[in-house]
């Protein structure tokens, strides 16, 4: 046998003869270069391609992988509706207010309490329409297809319990809830409650409701959805995150926020014009800004305190214009505006301006002026107005609202959701500043007849109301943002109030008997 | 030695002195244990509890597998020692996922009886392993591969143009061809032919491609006279399984073509004269064939179609998602609609989904090492060969399996739009089996450095003349 010849790689073409004629060109004696380097090079490349798909299949299987688990066409989310018992929803002090019950064909039913409020909250299960509200959020949770973390997932697996469903546990005070759905009656509108300290949402309420059992029933479910559906009223929306309404002065605490948290303005700011304005109106190229119903304050040039307490217009137009357009809008995404709020439920974005103009937004200083009071393209969902009142009674942090606050698996194990701080706003002392300014709102000489009926009973409570003007005839929206207490508030609301009227007849006196109720309630047990 | 015979007497004698593999029996040893393990919980998640007669289709199995490692050892061979097991595990992974898959998706009757999806993967799993063993063992030359290559070419096409008049459709594309009771796909085996002729043709032009180059007014290209041979063969095959609708095996016959064009010439300008030649072909089939464009459609968006187009894709992913990083478990995945599993053709062009899923990212990224190390041994072949021609024949055996596993791994995935193909050593069937042992088999033959070394270039011409004369 031969020995292994030694190959003179690359030299094999020499005999080769170039033909003339083709215009081939090249060297006469070609040399090839080594073949292992380029083998090296497809080595490499193979290498990259296979790193490349580990990289997607990574993607997929831990980025995404919630996400595929509970999309709506996955056959497992079919199969698990069809086949597991999905957990119960359960409210802070563990009233149940969703449960599963097989009936005696096999199938499923989901009953739920009948507070026509839980409706939007909680939305409905049905073979029919689907889910909403929390039972779609918390879809996956509740039919045990995700929420488990790997370990959990392992030993699930280990002992044969795949999709094992899981309670889910919202911040929600059933006492409170349906202590506002009682104050709100069958006037439209929203209601949103949370605790400023954890960004714990204790109530939402949104007016008129419905029965979820209607919905989930499959004997009236058709009927049912029908007839919501087609309701003038459109109780299917939840209004506190989705309805969208012009909030008038309660806008002034984001204005205040942005005046006095970038140093614009201080407390002591004044604008020596303004008393001679509230007569003849603030002309911003050519167009009067001029305030409603303004207690007489005469000859004096209101600071930012008394100017809250009054509620006055002028004043908040000048703020705002100092402000500028780019850093009203830019503040006003601080507290959560321009983008849907990081929430178990889908949110409506809120606005300060419709866009598309050249002050950050603004099309000129007369949609600046009128916004910086709450009115022109400002538009608001009652929760991110809880967010405003929350950030301030929490001395300048947002708090992330929180709906749900835990699941617990079949076992008992509870897993807490903790809060989560999602920025500094203001400093401290600002906040400070607007707190005692909305406090002298609802106690103050001149702010009584505007929101002295949103006081709290007994403790010390800040307030801001407002009277969203429409245009054409009608009423208002009627308008409460507030916390109790001042120092240490355990509850900040912002009530809304379709058409109701004026601030501080309608809102007003109804968030104080919110307030003033849960500050009586016994407290929540930690879970 | 005057003559080339494909193996030589002395070479098949029994003076042959068994060698030792230890590197092949410990990793056979791991990759046993796995399997079984694998096997075992599949019954106790299947059953609750683990009967013998559980391990017998893998027992069978793993049985063949140390036959031939027996069988390596008594022929006494310098053979790569890694190939085997990595391939043994790769098949090992398959018989589990045909055994945890309805029985009654692929049925088959033989002498009478009735045989399911796992028993038939086994059958095709031991023929496989017969033909690595056997090919390992006897080839002792390359010559009856690098002199007949315009031979081997031929029969490619010919075995194309068959299924194109007698074959069969699968799936909407036309890819069967039957010989009596046994169908088969030849594009499989035509993929190996075609490393064949490409790794023929490139060794004896590589100097020309490399150096010369051809002008056309101000542009210096590459030589182009001497592609057209190549050029023609590349032609057909891609003609002919575009026009059956094998996308999956078009995509595969060029990217091995630009891969081998580069290793023989270095040459990047290739590659990139290459890969705009391929994106302007894919425009033409996107225009020409609505099959085309429905895969980059669902591809871009498969949620545009949710029960139609898109549903295979979806399903994949949603696979993708349930399995998660450590997977459902074997046996606990992989629901099923009705009686069927919830991705169509799931035992083949899917099953890559089914492993993502029960054994989760940590089990699909170990069998995307298998291909990996396959790569990584089968170019190392290639780099120490001893001349171009095998050099060039182990690195183009090489790539159509990891390149064809990439294909297909990366349309599950949706890292690039579906084309159907098999998963080399992983999906149900007999052809894709068959032909990937094939190529392990020759890429284990050349990885002995003992095999007969090339012949001289005046051998060539004699060899010609002995093959015409058609007697040494």
């Amino acid at each position: 046998m031969n020995p292994p010849v030694a190959c003179n790689r690359g030299s094999g073409g020499s005999g080769r003869v170039v033909r003339p004629g083709r215009r081939v060109s090249g060297p006469g004696d070609l040399v090839a270069p080594r073949i292992g380097r380029s083998v090296l090079h497809a080595t490499v490349a193979i290498g990259l391609v296979y790193v490349l798909l580990a990289a997607t299949l990574t993607y997929w299987q831990v980025v995404r992988a919630d996400a595929l688990t509970v999309d709506p066409g996955n056959p497992m989310v079919l199969a698990a509706q069809q086949s597991v018992l999905p957990g119960r929803i359960l409210d802070a002090r563990g009233t149940v207010l969703a449960k599963s019950v097989r009936l005696a064909d096999g199938s499923v039913l989901r009953e739920y309490l009948t507070d026509p409020s839980l409706g939007p909250l909680l939305g409905y299960r049905s073979s029919r329409f689907g889910t909403a509200g929390i039972e779609s959020a918390e879809d996956g949770v509740l039919t045990g297809l995700t929420g488990q973390s790997e370990s959990d997932l392992l030993l699930r697996k280990l002992r044969f319990e795949l999709y094992q469903p899981q309670d889910v546990i919202l911040g929600i005070d059933m006492r409170l809830q349906r202590d506002v759905e009682r104050l709100m009656g069958n006037r439209r509108g929203a209601v949103v409650a949370m605790d400023p300290s954890t960004g714990r949402i204790l109530a939402l309420v949104s007016t008129p409701g419905f029965d979820p059992n209607s919905i989930a029933n499959p004997a009236t479910a058709a009927g049912a959805f029908q007839r919501l559906t087609s309701d003038p009223a459109s109780p299917l929306l939840d209004r506190a995150t989705q309805g969208l309404y012009v909030p008038g002065s309660v806008f002034k605490l984001v204005t205040s926020i942005a005046g006095l948290g970038s140093g614009t303005i201080t407390a002591e700011t004044t604008y020596p014009d303004q008393p001679a304005e509230e007569m003849t109106g603030f002309l911003v190229d050519g167009y009067r800004v001029v305030d409603g119903h303004h207690p007489f304050t005469g000859n004096l040039a209101l600071d930012y305190t008394q100017a809250l307490e009054v509620s006055c217009n002028i004043y908040f137009a000048h703020v705002g214009l100092a402000v500028g357009g780019p850093a009203m809008v830019e503040w006003a995404a601080r507290l959560g505006f321009g983008a849907a709020l990081p929430f178990a439920l889908p949110t409506a974005a809120s606005q300060v301006t419709s866009g598309g103009g050249p002050l950050g937004g603004f099309k000129d200083r007369v949609e600046l002026a009128n916004a910086a009071y709450g009115q022109a393209e400002v538009l608001v969902t009652p929760l991110q107005m809880a967010l405003v009142a929350s950030t301030i009674a929490d001395g300048g942090v947002l708090m992330q609202p929180q709906l749900v606050i835990g699941t617990r698996d079949s076992d008992g194990t509870m897993h807490s959701i903790l809060p989560v701080s999602w920025r500094t706003v203001i400093d401290p002392a600002t906040a400070s500043t607007i707190a005692n300014a909305m406090e002298q709102a609802v106690s103050g000489v001149w702010g009584i007849p505007f929101a002295g009926l949103g006081k709290v009973p007994g403790v010390p409570t800040a307030g801001k109301t407002g009277t969203a003007q429409l245009g054409g005839s009608g009423e208002p929206h009627s308008w409460f943002v507030g916390f109790a207490p001042v120092q240490g508030a355990k509850i900040a609301v912002a009530v809304l109030l379709e058409r109701a009227g004026s601030g501080a007849t309608e809102a007003a006196p109804l968030a104080s008997q919110v307030m003033a109720d849960y500050l009586a309630l016994p407290p929540v047990p930690a879970p | 030695m005057s003559t080339v015979p494909i193996v030589t007497a002395r070479q098949l004698g029994l003076r042959v002195r068994p060698r030792l593999r230890r590197r092949e029996l410990g990793l056979l040893v791991l990759v046993s244990v796995v399997l079984l393990a694998g096997r075992a919980s599949l019954a106790s998640t299947l059953a609750g509890h683990l009967a013998l007669g559980d391990l017998r289709l893998l027992g069978v199995y793993l049985v063949a597998l140390f036959g031939v490692h027996l069988a390596f050892v008594l022929a006494g061979r310098r053979m790569d020692q890694v190939l085997l097991p990595t391939v043994a595990l790769l098949g090992g992974i398959s018989l589990l996922v045909m055994e945890r898959l309805p029985q009654d998706l692929v049925v088959q009757r033989y002498a009478g009886q009735t045989f399911g999806l796992a028993p038939l993967q086994l059958g095709w799993l031991l023929v496989a392993l017969m033909l690595m063993g056997g090919l390992g063992i006897v080839v002792r030359s390359d010559n009856w591969l690098r002199l007949y290559k315009y031979t081997w070419a031929a029969a490619a096409i010919a075995l194309l143009l068959a299924v194109f008049v007698f074959g069969r459709d699968v799936n909407g594309a036309q890819l069967d061809l039957c010989v009596g009771p046994v169908c088969g796909q030849p594009s499989e085996l035509v993929k190996v032919i075609l490393v064949v002729f490409l790794a023929g043709y490139l060794a004896d032009n590589r100097e020309l491609l490399a150096g010369a180059s051809t002008d056309v007014g101000p542009f210096r290209l590459p030589p182009l006279p001497y592609l057209v041979p190549m050029g023609i063969m590349l032609g057909i095959a891609l003609g002919v399984v575009s026009f059956q609708h094998d996308l999956g095996s078009a995509l595969l016959y060029y990217l091995v073509f630009l891969f081998l064009l580069y290793i023989a010439t270095a040459r990047v300008s290739y590659v990139v004269l290459g890969l705009a030649l391929f994106l302007a072909g894919s425009a033409v089939l996107y225009e020409l064939y609505p099959v085309v464009r429905l895969r980059v459609d669902v591809w871009l968006n498969p949620w545009a179609d949710p029960q139609g187009a898109g549903f295979q894709t979806l399903r994949a992913l949603y696979a993708l998602g349930s399995g998660g990083i450590l997977g459902t478990g074997l046996g606990a995945g992989l629901p099923t609609v009705g009686s069927a599993p919830a991705i169509p053709v799931i035992e083949s062009d899917f099953v890559f989904s089914a492993i993502a899923e029960e054994l989760g990212l940590v089990g699909a990224l170990a069998v995307l090492t298998c291909y990996v190390v396959i790569a990584e041994r089968g170019l190392r072949i290639a780099a120490t060969a001893q001349d171009d021609f095998r050099a060039l024949l182990a690195a183009g055996l090489t790539l159509v399996v990891v390149v064809q596993a990439a294909i297909i791994v990366g349309g599950n995935i949706k890292l690039v739009p579906l084309t159907g193909i098999t998963l080399p050593f992983v999906s149900y069937g007999g052809s894709s089996l068959v032909a990937n042992a094939l190529v392990v088999g020759l890429l284990l033959a050349l990885s002995d450095r003992g095999v007969e070394p090339p012949p001289p270039p005046s051998a060539r011409r004699r060899a010609f003349r002995w093959a015409r004369a058609g007697q040494p």
